[in-house]
């Protein structure tokens, strides 16, 4: 698809949604956040949970994503290669959900790696992870979990793997940088 | 004066019969126009060839599942009507293979119906692997070679509502009450064959919690084609 078409229909299903409040949402999300790091007092394991979550998720976002696309007239051909799966992931999906587009770059030549780039990250408007010191200081007295080390938007990863193994595409997504 | 097409009533017929003849004549020529198509049954597969749902609709599809069963001669655990749905997803599998084969290049090719002598299956499936197979009967039949033109416009546009109406039942029905149901989980969906089963799909996701089914009833009473 091209980038003017693709941003277009991202723009056109997105009117279509209903919406909620944006600070609602990112509070919400922060306080699940919250609650989950006081469960499990371990990074690794309240990352997996986020990944989890973003699974089913995902998994319902893709039958949403057709149907939309069906109701509204916009045809979304089968994806040839992985460059069409990230050009409407980016462009049409996280526009459609979230109303920010994320940028695709860096394709591995053999086409079976990209990156997503999200600039304006919905979820963590209000959110400042602390960096490795400053997180063995508030953890020091606990013995618990390394603050540095939670991807707080680790729920998209599961998002993105969720909704593609519903279109048989099996992958696997990591956060490099994160907030 | 007669005139050539057997609906219109010679003139000279008293008042009273003219009328009522008048009437039922233009009755059958409307229904011999507008679809009269008998819905049979309906079937919901996913990717895997597991049926998510099925209902028949017509006593004639129950009547024929019925004697099925009765003359099955299978091992008793095995539900005819089961593997019968079986079939059908092999056959709609097989045939998305040979047309996607078939389509020019760059093109989307995609089953749309399969019209057989006795009955025709409406297919419409999605990128996610959801199929829905609706068995209708074949549009108006009738040898009137004078409307032939009308009833093959009419059969064709019966094909577009049926699509439509698998359309709409997918994007309103099947995505706002299963998919966003939060207990929906895509590879543990319990089949229909399950049912009688009991216990064993303790923690699959039975469509029966949700309103699906009663949400499609209301749908295709709506549609004006559908008795």
């Amino acid at each position: 698809m091209s980038k003017s078409s693709a941003s277009a229909s991202g723009h056109a299903l997105w009117s279509k949604m209903p919406k909620a409040n944006t600070e609602l949402f990112a509070l919400t999300y922060g306080s699940l956040v919250t609650e989950l790091i006081r469960d499990y007092d371990n990074a690794d394991e309240v990352n997996s949970q986020l990944d989890r979550i973003g699974h089913s998720i995902g998994v319902r976002c893709v039958d949403e994503f057709l149907s939309k696309a069906e109701v509204g007239g916009i045809n979304i051909p089968p994806c040839q290669t992985m460059k069409d799966t990230a050009d409407v992931v980016a462009r049409i999906g996280f526009r459609m959900f979230l109303g920010v587009s994320a940028e695709v770059a860096n394709h591995a030549p053999d086409g079976s790696a990209f990156s997503l780039f999200l600039y304006d990250n919905p979820l963590s408007i209000f959110v400042e992870l602390p960096t490795a010191e400053e997180a063995a200081v508030i953890s020091g007295g606990r013995g618990g979990c390394d603050l540095s080390k939670i991807k707080y938007s680790n729920i998209y990863c599961g998002v993105i793997r969720g909704a593609l193994e519903q279109v048989n595409l099996k992958v696997d997504c990591r956060f490099v940088r994160d907030v | 004066e007669f005139l050539a097409t057997p609906t219109i009533p010679p003139t000279t017929d008293p008042p009273n019969h003219a009328v009522e003849s008048n009437v039922y004549n233009v009755a059958s020529l409307v229904a011999r126009n507008s679809s009269q198509m008998v819905v049979h049954s309906l079937h919901i597969f996913d990717r895997k060839g597991k049926t998510l749902f099925s209902k028949t609709y017509s006593k004639a599809a129950a009547i024929g599942q019925q004697q099925l069963r009765q003359t099955s001669q299978g091992p008793a655990e095995e539900d005819p009507v089961d593997e019968q749905r079986k079939l059908v997803f092999g056959m709609l599998f097989s045939l998305r293979e040979l047309v996607g084969s078939l389509a020019p290049e760059g093109e989307k090719g995609g089953l749309h119906s399969i019209r057989t002598g006795a009955s025709t299956l409406h297919n419409y499936e999605t990128l996610s692997g959801v199929r829905f197979a609706m068995y209708t009967t074949n549009d108006v039949g009738g040898a009137d070679a004078s409307s032939s033109s009308r009833r093959s416009s009419a059969a064709a546009e019966s094909n577009v509502s049926v699509r439509d109406a698998l359309r709409h039942i997918y994007t309103e029905l099947w995505v706002e009450s299963v998919i966003k149901s939060p207990l929906y989980r895509p590879g543990e969906m319990s089949t229909v064959g399950q049912r009688s089963s009991g216990s064993g799909g303790g923690d699959a996701f039975d469509i029966r919690s949700t309103n699906f089914e009663k949400k499609l009833d209301s749908f295709l009473q709506s549609m004006p084609w559908f008795r």
